[in-house]
């Protein structure tokens, strides 16, 4: 379960702040499929952040499964990152200079798995997101809709507790939103992985089972399907 | 997988990583040929004056060489010269006994240095037998080789005889009739108008003692270190000895050596301020282009040190890359020209060869092929490498993975 509390975002403290998240205080259940909305500006991405342990709030609360994320160090806070949350990201973000077996196998590789136990683990994503025959070509030689989908596996490689997705549909066709929003699906559904992606886009919104809507940094509307 | 992550960014961008490595090459290449040939022209003069008279590391009885008295001798047994031999680095060893005379023919006089000597042994210390002006460096007892200076003073030469005259061992009269075997030019107008040589056993008769030495002359193997061997001599000899290298005993070569060296360590510190320059243009780059990219590894879970890790690794592999390349080419080159060395003339004209040759030097300077020359200035090249890479270092501990993401 994820919980936040009273969580706020403040950026340019002082004469031109913006207060980007607005006292947000929500819970997450495990095995939810949740799409964070609203306009741009509306604080989706920073929510998302901070939630994440990427951008540290200005104050309030991030409690994961008991554990007060907020009050981790630096180093604590990309160790935990590594072992419970996983990202996708808009831009894919997959590193340029490994194949897709290779940018799976790295977060295994950070966690000190072992290397049967990594290729044993990579094989399997692989062979989840449809990509195994692709598994030796790098970012540039797959297309963007491929190139999300080896960042999902990436994602899942840690086994992680949740999955933060930042607008992951944005750059996609039709066809590869709706490959890749099968993909969750069933991860969402098969192995309780839960999902909170920030989006713009209807047919992500469509699939999500909640929807929480953001207007200028605080929630303006919670929607359970 | 760091080190794979590093070499297949070096490899990305082919042409920088290409151009950082032929700076370091181009830069080591010249550094190292230069200390080559300087350090080759340094090993050859010490070779010419320490092997012309001194020795790389001398043996003497304690005090002996601030008081250069008989009293000050030693007496060697086998077991003394058993036990220096087997010190690393040593090749040979002479003994010698030298003491001060009057030199006396016809109505002049003037004061030498008479060196005792064994000839068979000498030979492989000195050059001295070939440095023959007239007769032979073949002595026999009460035979004497005169240094080319006396013979001009006293206008004597081979077959003539001169009288030596001067204080024995503990107190005896020392004095005797020589005639003289031959002529040597030592090459040093110092030890010309001093230099008188006689077998071991003539000299010991003159002095009246059988068993005394004044020096234990060390030859030592080519560019072993004989501070090294002074300190390993240090072991096994008792306080009853003074070791001494030719640096000590002839701390004027040294001075000059370290003023002519100083020349060259500017030359390669400015070669050194163009690499590092061209080395951390291409970390900084490196940095910047890739602050994205170091914010989705910390994103996901890739420790600070980690990727400082990776950076560390590109930034020694294209540094070593261009050491290494450096070494393989000059190598071979510093080999050639140590069996063929330049000749003086190209380089400083001809009247540098006739004074060189005049003073005793080969007008030849053959390249070092000594490991210690690119060794170290790789190890220079290698520390400015992790200097270079404080400036990553410094960015990656102070980046924020979603601002560096904004980019």
């Amino acid at each position: 379960m994820i919980e936040t509390k009273k969580l706020i975002k403040i950026y340019n403290p002082g004469k031109f702040e913006v207060k980007a998240v607005n006292d947000v205080s929500t819970v997450f259940a495990e095995g939810e499929f949740t799409a964070v909305v609203g306009p741009s500006g509306s604080g989706k991405t920073t929510f998302l952040n901070c939630v994440g342990g990427l951008d540290t709030p200005s104050s309030g609360d991030v409690i994961i499964s008991d554990e007060k994320i907020t009050k981790f160090s630096g180093a604590e806070i990309i160790k935990y990152r590594l072992n419970n949350i996983g990202f996708v990201f808009q831009a894919y973000n997959l590193i340029p200079v490994l194949s897709a077996k290779e940018n799976i196998e790295m977060i295994m590789l950070l966690q000190g798995a072992n290397e049967k136990s990594r290729k044993t683990r990579t094989d399997e994503l692989l062979n989840q997101v449809g990509l195994y025959e692709m598994r030796n070509r790098r970012p540039s030689q797959l297309s963007g809709g491929q190139q999300q989908r080896v960042a999902v596996a990436r994602a899942l490689a840690s086994k992680p507790k949740f999955i933060l997705a930042d607008e992951p549909t944005a750059n996609l066709d039709t066809s590869s939103t709706s490959n890749l929003l099968n993909i969750m699906n069933k991860l969402n559904e098969n192995e309780k992985i839960t999902f909170i992606f920030s989006t713009h886009d209807q047919r992500v919104i469509d699939r999500a089972r909640r929807v929480v809507t953001l207007e200028d940094g605080k929630i303006v509307n919670d929607i359970k399907k | 997988m760091i080190f794979k992550i590093a070499w297949r960014n070096i490899y990305r961008n082919k042409k920088r990583s290409l151009i950082t490595i032929t700076s370091v090459f181009a830069a080591l290449f010249l550094i190292i040929l230069m200390r080559a040939l300087q350090f080759g022209f340094y090993d050859k003069l010490i070779e010419t004056v320490v092997e012309s008279y001194a020795g790389y590391v001398e043996i003497h009885a304690d005090g002996f060489w601030d008081n250069q008295s008989l009293d000050n001798s030693m007496q060697v047994d086998q077991q003394l010269l058993d036990d220096i031999q087997s010190v690393e680095g040593v090749e040979n060893i002479v003994q010698r006994l030298q003491t001060f005379s009057l030199i006396s023919v016809g109505e002049k006089t003037k004061g030498g240095v008479i060196n005792g000597i064994n000839l068979s042994e000498e030979q492989k210390i000195t050059d001295w037998n070939k440095k023959m002006v007239s007769g032979s460096f073949d002595l026999s007892d009460n035979e004497i080789i005169i240094a080319k200076g006396i013979a001009e003073f006293f206008g004597i030469s081979e077959n003539d005889t001169l009288i030596l005259y001067g204080q024995g061992y503990r107190g005896m009269m020392a004095a005797g009739k020589y005639p003289i075997k031959g002529v040597i030019d030592l090459k040093n107008p110092d030890l010309n108008k001093i230099g008188l040589f006689m077998t071991m056993e003539s000299v010991r008769n003159y002095v009246s003692s059988d068993e005394i030495s004044t020096h234990i002359i060390i030859g030592k193997e080519k560019y072993y270190d004989e501070d090294k061997i002074v300190e390993n001599l240090g072991l096994i000899l008792s306080d009853d000895y003074e070791v001494m290298t030719w640096k000590e005993t002839l701390p004027e070569i040294e001075q000059t050596i370290t003023a002519d060296s100083a020349g060259g360590l500017i030359m390669a510190f400015i070669l050194y301020v163009i690499v590092v320059f061209g080395m951390f243009g291409t970390v900084l780059m490196m940095t910047e282009e890739r602050k994205y990219e170091f914010g989705v590894l910390i994103s996901i879970g890739m420790s600070r040190i980690r990727l400082f890790g990776i950076i560390l690794v590109e930034t020694i592999i294209l540094s070593m890359a261009g050491v290494l390349l450096a070494i393989i080419v000059t190598y071979p080159i510093c080999i050639y020209y140590n069996i063929n060395p330049i000749d003086m003339a190209i380089l400083m004209g001809d009247g540098a060869e006739q004074m060189m040759e005049e003073m005793g030097f080969s007008p030849v300077a053959p390249m070092s092929t000594s490991w210690d020359i690119p060794l170290s200035h790789s190890l220079v090249i290698f520390i400015f490498s992790l200097l270079i890479s404080i400036y990553p270092a410094i960015k990656i501990s102070k980046l924020n993975p979603v601002k560096s993401m904004k980019v």
